[in-house]
């Protein structure tokens, strides 16, 4: 659906975008990620038909962004970071508006459809001006989506709401995803990592990783982190590092406040044998579970290289 | 097109500043008209160009303020990268906001023909050939006004400077003609009230003189202008 190869963008003689590729399939949701400045907005214009790239090739929906730019917009429905609306406007009459520029047919249908897509049914005789910055980005998600696109670019659609609100459009785009292709911009990881198949982290206009979380996860910390909390007098503490480090198998050991993580070798289960030395040594275990590295560890550990 | 063109409408209609010029716009009409009639009854008889050549000055004006929006707003508020993203040329945008300007202002030039319609009911009889023409005149100078706030209203996204930008520019446009007066060289004089929006509007329409030339001066104007505009807007993907 979305089939991006050796895209770049200068501005002048700054290289935004640098030989970017990636793909997303029909369904799929795609986040792209990255600091400020990485490139992610001048990917979303480029592949919404608002910018040509400078080399490389862009094909949406089956449409090349160059070449059949016209087609392109017609089956793509963006919104751009800031929200863009008219305030004099009443929430149909919006929705209305974009759907008669779009050449949308029966258009009444096709702008409750999408009001409801968003639950702002309620609100439709509103101005927009009155709404909160909540139900405007509501009312930004219903233009994109009023003409039914087949790829859906949301450039940073969380950023400025509160947290019941981020809610809620996190649950919208999953819905989303169903009948559109959906590819959106973040800089919260962790909302990458709920509502993501696949990941794209863009630094400096490069493309740095590229994959499903666990792919990556997998990429980065092969090895598996533990966490463990051993019932030992104060005492003892240096003892019982001194006793996880000498175990085979492990290769570091962090102490914490209450307790410890472990780092294995790569392709290594370690958990028998540390259970095993624990008890043997007189000490009980009061905790032992996986470490799981997130989407922002991965991130971090790219983007700080 | 015509969404983009129904779209701004409404938004004249709607919008209270829209309400604020067109009421500015009468009063000002209004007492031009009153203090012709005035001096009809005593000194000379009713002009029956007065109140659109007064618009040629007027509009200098009043032009920039109906445009200043169009573009301008659209940059500031976000909303023209969703319309450079929807499947609608850039042609058509630039078109449809001019249009809608042009048939905002021809509604408020149909409502000054209330002031012929005045003299006629006093039966005093202007030259009815000049009133046409010189509506004529002020229609089409009117639209090639709009066409350079327009040009403007695309420059910028401050309002404000867009409207300065145009009145600054049509003010030079429109003191050609003064210029022309005060050079000592024919040629250059000639050359200036060509040039100029007095030039073609005042020697002409006001007079009762329907001339080819100023119809493509001002028709020039007006497709000058938009296909600068529509240039600007393009430039926006480049960026």
């Amino acid at each position: 659906m979305i089939e991006v190869t050796d895209l770049s963008k200068h501005y002048g003689t700054h290289l935004a975008l640098d030989a970017v590729s990636f793909s997303a399939k029909q369904g799929e949701i795609l986040g792209l990620l990255g600091p400020n400045g990485a490139g992610k907005t001048t990917t979303m214009r480029i592949l919404t038909g608002f910018m040509p790239p400078s080399a490389g090739k862009a094909v949406v929906a089956g449409h090349d962004v160059s070449e059949e730019s016209y087609e392109v917009r017609q089956k793509v429905g963006y919104l751009p970071e800031r929200v863009p609306l008219y305030p004099d406007m009443t929430v149909e009459g919006y929705v209305t508006f974009w759907a008669k520029l779009r050449g949308v047919k029966k258009t009444k249908q096709a702008v409750l459809t999408a009001l409801e897509k968003v639950d702002l049914i309620p609100r439709r005789k509103s101005l927009v001006r009155n709404l909160s910055k909540g139900l405007k980005q509501r009312l930004g998600l219903a233009q994109a989506l009023v003409h039914d696109p087949q790829v859906l670019i949301l450039d940073e659609p969380t950023i400025g709401i509160d947290p019941q609100q981020i809610i809620e459009i996190r649950e919208q785009i999953r819905n989303l995803a169903q009948a559109h292709t959906v590819l959106f911009s973040t800089h919260i990881l962790s909302e990458a990592e709920q509502i993501c198949d696949r990941v794209v982290i863009l630094q400096r206009g490069k493309l740095v990783a590229y994959g499903t979380p666990e792919a990556l996860r997998k990429q980065l910390y092969p090895n598996d982190y533990l966490y463990v909390e051993i019932d030992a007098p104060q005492r003892d503490k240096q003892k019982v590092e001194n006793m996880l480090t000498a175990l085979t198998g492990v290769d570091e050991v962090t102490r914490l406040a209450g307790g410890f993580t472990v780092r294995a070798k790569k392709d290594n289960d370690i958990r028998g044998k540390l259970v095993e030395k624990v008890l043997s040594s007189g000490y009980g275990l009061r905790e032992l579970r996986p470490v799981a590295m997130t989407l922002e560890d991965i991130f971090l550990e790219i983007v700080g290289k | 097109m015509w969404t983009i063109f129904r779209r701004e409408m409404a938004h004249y209609f709607t919008s209270p500043v829209s309400y604020l010029i067109a009421a500015a716009f009468f009063v000002l009409m209004g007492l031009y008209f009153n203090n012709d009639l005035t001096v009809s009854i005593t000194t000379r008889a009713a002009d029956p160009a007065s109140v659109p050549s007064f618009l040629s000055f007027v509009m200098v004006f009043f032009a920039p303020l109906l445009t200043m929006r169009l573009i301008a707003e659209e940059n500031r508020e976000g909303t023209v990268e969703l319309l450079l993203t929807a499947p609608v040329s850039d042609t058509a945008i630039v078109i449809g906001k001019f249009l809608s300007a042009w048939a905002f202002y021809s509604l408020l030039l149909m409502g000054t023909l209330v002031y012929p319609a005045v003299l006629v009911s006093l039966q005093i009889f202007p030259d009815l050939g000049i009133a046409v023409s010189a509506y004529i005149g002020i229609w089409l100078y009117g639209g090639a006004a709009l066409a350079v706030g327009v040009v403007f209203s695309a420059v910028t996204d401050s309002q404000v400077t867009a409207a300065f930008l145009s009145m600054s520019f049509l003010l030079l446009m429109w003191l050609g003609d003064v210029a022309g007066n005060i050079v000592a060289s024919f040629e250059l004089a000639d050359l200036l009230r060509k040039l100029s929006l007095q030039g073609h509007y005042s020697t002409s329409f006001a007079v009762g003189l329907f001339r080819a030339e100023d119809v493509a001066y001002f028709a020039g104007m007006i497709v000058v202008s938009l296909f600068v505009t529509i240039r600007l807007l393009e430039m926006r993907r480049w960026r």
